[in-house]
């Protein structure tokens, strides 16, 4: 053997040494990133991680990386390849003869000739294994086998955590939504000049509100957040169409308005009804009847109740109030929804009465003679008396109907016939449109929009 | 005996042979102690000084005295006692009468020969024992104002009972350090024994022959400090001293760098007595217990323990895998 082959040997060995040293660099790092796998799909089995997997996947590659980072960082010298062979028995002869290959000398030739007959006699001792030690190779396996079957486990933190993980997407998703109608009501902020202080006001009070809506979104944890975040904005969307429709309609009056920006207008109201009433369908069939449906449902619904439908309404979107006032006026006829107004506007439904007599509750009004002993039964609680005045006043007065004076209503109605008579629907309906505008303006704490909704909603059931 | 070659004495492959033969020549006159006999070759080939610590009777004696026949070397013994004089050693000026006058002349002790046995040297004074000193490192003797060379080559072989003996003086550590080797001679084993009796009162004595001679032996030494030693070894080497100093609660005090050298020319005689011509781990490690046990001094706690020199060795070289 000479000194060339010599060399050759070693580098040879050097080679099968880095790669050995990969493989062992790379089981290690398999088995590290397997046993922060397992930590990870543990952890997630029991607290809310929905990354988990993607976590477990990037420490299983970093480590995969810093393995590679480190045989290519830390390749094998020749010296250390020679030692390596040495330690098959050769007595750190190989060493001695690669250290001093270069010098001359007696000792040293008897040496290195000494190296080279052993390296030929006894070459194949060499056998440097590649793949690491068995012990470590299962143990790698056992822990990426650990982490792939917790992986699969089903966990009711796994449940919860991806159900606020859609709840999430589905918020940025409505967060985006409600941004860009954001910058489109900019946009026709930047009208400023062609509009009056008011009209300014009004689109940056829905400015506002769609800023609160966003706040609401991004707050969302739980499906009952994200329901009430998606009732106020649907509220406010059908709200804002029909304050935008009325702000373009007295634009389009208005001279000093281009109609382009009137056009403009409109279409953004439009826009708003539009996404109000495909979130409405959308969020029935998406949550049921449970929530929202129910309570704006009044807005709307007493419409569904009453028929007036969902144009009457769905156009002029306000609740009952638009009910009573236009709806009702509409379509009203005939049915009870009518009754309200009816009263409002007909005052005590004389007619009502002959018309409806026997009716319902209208009758209540009509009640009015004779009907006080019959009607009055179930009449209790389907009107509410607005006083003129409170207290037992001299001044009371509320000759509505050619009665003398008050005294004799008093004396044969009581008091609270004196005044205006609302029905109950409307004043619960009012009540509840105050209520859901300070829903969606914050006025109520956190946590209390549920227990308001859930109130109004009882009415309905 | 087959006569040395001289014309082959720098030839490293046959002077390993022939102090192979050696080797084997002194193992015919002693029987056992294979090991000891391999360590006081080491020492032979590296010019330093052998300490033998064993119960009397264990034949340290008649190792000495075979080796010096094997190579056919001078020896002298000298029975070290406590009136033992520090001139009985080196010897003295003495008047001389001549036709010229009175004149001093130096009268040589029995240090001067190639291998001297100092027997039982821990029954000798500090004082006289210290006598010692400069002939195990100088190689010289100093009488008044004159020196004296030792012929070469030199080698003291000093023996000694174990320390909890009575009227026994211990060896200071500056002396101790001199010797290249202690070497721990235990009690032979029942076959041994039976060999040495057979040996030693049957009929016939092995006839042991000279193998080697003075030159020779100097020749052997001067190829076994030509023996490389490649870096990782001479690290690990080196480390195994260092290690000595470091915090050990079984050590009082490291061994010195004196220690280190020892290592070195110890695990090349070693090599070259496996006719090799390198140094290995394996020998560091083998040369390291006597070459270290006598400069290791243990700590209050390891005595108290009965922790000795030897475990503490033990510990380091298991600490300190290469």
């Amino acid at each position: 053997m000479g000194e060339r082959e010599f060399l050759r040997k070693i580098k040879a060995c050097r080679h099968r040494l880095d790669f050995a040293d990969f493989l062992k660099n790379l089981v290690f790092a398999l088995g590290v990133g397997g046993a922060a796998g397992v930590l990870l799909q543990a952890a997630s089995l029991v607290t809310p991680l929905y990354y988990a997997d993607l976590y477990t996947v990037t420490a299983l590659l970093l480590a995969l990386a810093a393995a590679v980072f480190l045989s290519c960082i830390r390749p094998n010298t020749m010296e250390q390849a020679a030692l390596k062979m040495d330690s098959f028995g050769f007595e750190e002869r190989i060493i001695t003869a690669y250290e001093h290959r270069g010098e001359q000398g007696e000792m040293i030739r008897l040496q290195r000739e000494d190296a080279f007959r052993e390296l030929s006699r006894r070459g194949d001792a060499i056998r440097i294994p590649l793949l690491p030690g068995r012990r470590r190779i299962v143990l790698c396996a056992a822990l990426l086998a650990a982490a792939a079957v917790l992986a699969v486990l089903p966990s009711a933190a796994r449940r919860q955590v991806r159900e606020l993980h859609e709840i999430r997407r589905e918020a940025a998703e409505k967060e985006e939504e409600v941004k860009e109608l954001l910058e489109e009501l900019e946009e026709l902020d930047k009208l400023g000049e062609e509009l009056r202080p008011e009209e300014l006001e009004a689109l940056r009070e829905m400015a506002e509100s769609l800023q609160s809506s966003m706040e609401e979104y991004q707050q969302a944890a739980t499906a009952e957040d994200l329901a009430a975040a998606q009732d106020k904005l649907n509220y406010k969307y059908e709200s804002m169409g029909a304050k935008l429709s009325s702000l373009a309609q007295s634009m389009q009056n208005n001279a000093a308005v281009s109609p382009m920006t009137a056009q403009s207008m409109q279409a953004m109201a439009d826009k708003m009804q539009q996404m109000g009433g495909q979130s409405m369908s959308g969020a029935q069939t998406a949550s049921g009847s449970q929530n929202g449906n129910g309570q704006n449902g009044n807005g709307q619904n007493g419409n569904g109740q009453n028929g007036n439908g969902q144009n009457g309404n769905g156009q002029n979107g306000n609740g009952q109030n638009g009910n009573g006032q236009n709806g009702n006026g509409q379509n009203g006829s005939g049915q009870n929804g009518n009754g309200q107004n009816g009263n409002g506007q007909n005052g005590n439904g004389q007619n009502g009465n002959g018309q409806n007599g026997s009716g319902q509750n209208g009758n209540g009004q009509g009640g009015n003679g004779m009907g006080r002993g019959t009607g009055s039964v179930h009449n209790d609680h389907d009107y509410v008396s607005i006083p003129n005045a409170i207290a037992d006043s001299g001044n009371l007065s509320g000759n509505f109907v050619n009665h003398d004076n008050s005294e004799f209503f008093r004396t044969q109605n009581g008091l609270s016939w004196e005044g205006q008579h609302m029905s109950h629907e409307a004043v619960i309906g009012s009540y509840e449109e105050n209520a859901y505008e300070g829903i969606a303006s914050g006025r109520y704490p956190s946590g209390m929009e549920k227990v308001i909704k859930e109130y109004f909603s009882s009415f309905n059931e | 005996m087959s006569e040395l070659d001289r014309s082959r004495l720098g030839d490293a492959a046959y002077m390993a042979e022939r102090i192979g033969d050696c080797e084997r020549e002194i193992q015919k006159g002693i029987v056992g102690q294979t090991e000891i006999i391999r360590q006081v070759m080491m020492a032979m080939l590296t010019g330093g000084n052998v300490l033998l610590e064993g119960m009397p009777g264990l034949g340290k004696t008649r190792l000495v005295a075979t080796i010096s026949r094997v190579f056919d070397l001078s020896f002298k013994r000298i029975q070290f006692t406590p009136d033992l004089m520090p001139s009985d050693v080196t010897g003295t000026n003495i008047i001389v009468k001549n036709d010229k006058g009175s004149s001093f002349s130096f009268e040589r002790g029995p240090i001067f020969a190639n291998l001297i046995l100092a027997d039982e040297i821990n029954r000798a004074t500090p004082k006289t024992q210290s006598a010692l000193l400069e002939a195990m490192q100088e190689h010289t003797v100093t009488v008044g104002n004159d020196s004296h060379r030792l012929e070469e080559p030199f080698l003291v072989l000093a023996t000694q009972n174990p320390i909890e003996n009575e009227g026994t003086y211990p060896l200071p550590e500056a002396q101790l350090d001199r010797f290249m080797f202690k070497i721990l001679v235990k009690f032979p084993s029942k076959e041994e024994l039976m060999g040495i009796v057979r040996l030693t009162e049957g009929s016939g004595q092995p006839l042991i022959e000279r193998q080697m001679d003075g030159e020779g032996l100097l020749a052997a030494r001067a190829l076994v400090g030509q023996i490389p030693i490649a870096d990782a070894v001479m690290d690990y080497l080196l480390e195994l001293v260092m290690e000595t100093h470091a915090a050990n609660p079984h050590i009082r005090e490291g061994a010195s760098p004196r220690a280190a050298q020892a290592l070195i020319r110890a695990a090349k005689a070693k090599a070259f007595l496996e006719g090799r011509f390198n140094v290995s781990f394996q020998d560091v490690e083998t040369v390291a217990y006597p070459v270290l046990r006598h400069r290791i001094i243990p700590s209050f706690d390891a005595i108290s323990q009965g922790i000795l020199e030897d475990d503490i060795i033990r510990e380091i070289l298991a600490a300190k895998q290469p």
